[in-house]
């Protein structure tokens, strides 16, 4: 039995038609609606079970066992996406501390063109303040995705890189989340160096740093906190 | 249900979904993180979604789960101010309708009166008076008996009314 609205009352019916009337109704942006159907896209590959799939899944499985004598000798190299998209991020923070300029007066002329190549808006962007300041800004490739890498550096001499990467199919486990601020994004340590990772207007965010201690891991929570909340950034196609 | 029909049938309620998700998040970024999460969800889990039952529905609970879970922390976000109303003069959102001063103004204070409306009560009223859902679907959604959704929606429509007459009464609104 399905039970009407207009059961609880009449007089309630003046904020009903104003909500009805007056509120906004917001649409879906062109970006979200792109950003869902990609979601909802079968990936490649992914079809109905065919005539075929029973032997060759008992193929499949068989040399699954074989292979799992073979595992621990294996080079260790993950096919999640998150992970490969770690590991790229880490190198690319690496070739920025190696590498990369301090250019801070150069970053400000630097971002139009940066942001063009990559197809990630800053909106707003932090650029420094007594503890962490802004000092590059480059277009960069990780995993098949066209990025955008910030290079602060510390009072202390630490260089900070976020990533934001286009990649919706990245999905951030709920495992290893912490809370930060309001925030709760993925907190993990890789080979001598701490990532933040998260998610914002449909882009994959990563700030990766050699702050490691448990000392130092507050500070570099403080540098997110500081980034995330005065960053707003969007996808443009 | 097959894939393609479940996606098509999914896809068309996007609109509602980010509409409900603005109001319970506050914030148009986030809205669009929840409905993608929502989605994301909503696709992991398809195969218990019942053909022939109300997917719009399924599709709201599945939001309110997600918000629930990720986002309802969020809630006490220092952009807020202690009244629970942003700083800002400014609208809210970035697409509200063109419209003159005037009507901009009413749907301010609406906005600030549903925004200062606990979430419990805000949900039901939304989903009810707004986007068309019959109780006993409002009732699944909010996971409580049909007679709790209809005192929610009362008793948020009580806080709206006190409210609108603090910005100046419904009339203005």
């Amino acid at each position: 039995m399905t039970t009407d609205i207009n059961d609880h009352g009449g007089e309630a019916d003046e904020i009903a038609r104003l909500l009805r009337g007056r509120l906004a109704r917001h649409q879906a942006p062109a970006r979200l609606r792109v950003s869902v159907v990609e979601t909802l896209s079968p990936p490649e590959g992914r079809r109905r079970p065919s005539l075929w799939l029973p032997p060759a899944l008992s193929a499949l499985a068989t040399a699954m066992v074989m292979l799992l004598w073979l595992v621990p000798a294996l080079p260790r190299s993950g096919g999640d996406p998150l992970q490969l998209l770690s590991r790229a991020v880490m190198t690319e923070h690496a070739r920025a501390v190696l590498w990369g300029e301090a250019r801070p007066d150069a970053v400000a002329g630097a971002l139009p063109r940066v942001m063009d190549e990559t197809g990630v808006l800053l909106n707003w962007v932090f650029t420094g303040d007594q503890d962490l300041q802004l000092v590059n800004a480059q277009p960069t490739f990780l995993e098949g995705r066209r990025a955008l890498a910030l290079t602060y550096q510390d009072r202390d001499g630490h260089s900070v890189s976020y990533i934001i990467a286009r990649g919706p199919n990245v999905a951030i486990p709920e495992r290893g989340r912490v809370q930060i601020a309001k925030w709760r994004p993925l907190v993990t340590k890789d080979n001598g160096f701490t990532l933040i990772v998260w998610k914002q207007s449909g882009l994959v965010c990563v700030m990766v740093s050699d702050l490691v201690s448990d000392d130092d891991l507050g500070r570099f929570k403080g540098y997110f906190v500081k980034v995330r909340s005065a960053t707003e950034l969007s996808r443009s196609y | 249900m097959a894939d393609d029909e479940f996606r098509q049938q999914a896809l068309k309620h996007l609109d509602a979904l980010y509409n409900l998700a603005v109001y319970l998040t506050r914030n148009g970024s986030e809205a669009e993180d929840l409905v993608q999460e929502t989605y994301a969800r909503a696709l992991r889990f398809s195969h218990r979604f019942q053909p022939g039952t109300y997917m719009r529905a399924w599709m709201f609970q599945i939001l309110r789960n997600t918000f629930l879970t990720f986002f309802r922390l969020r809630e006490r976000e220092p952009a807020i101010s202690e009244a629970g109303v942003p700083d800002s003069d400014a609208p809210m959102f970035h697409h509200a309708p063109v419209e003159d001063g005037e009507s901009a103004g009413a749907h301010m204070d609406l906005e600030r009166a549903l925004a200062l409306v606990p979430e419990e009560f805000r949900t039901p009223l939304l989903l009810a008076e707004v986007e068309g859902l019959s109780l006993d679907e409002v009732a699944r959604i909010m996971d409580c008996p049909v007679g709790t959704v209809k005192s929610r929606i009362f008793r948020a429509k009580e806080r709206m009314r006190g409210l609108l007459k603090d910005y100046g009464g419904p009339d203005r609104a």
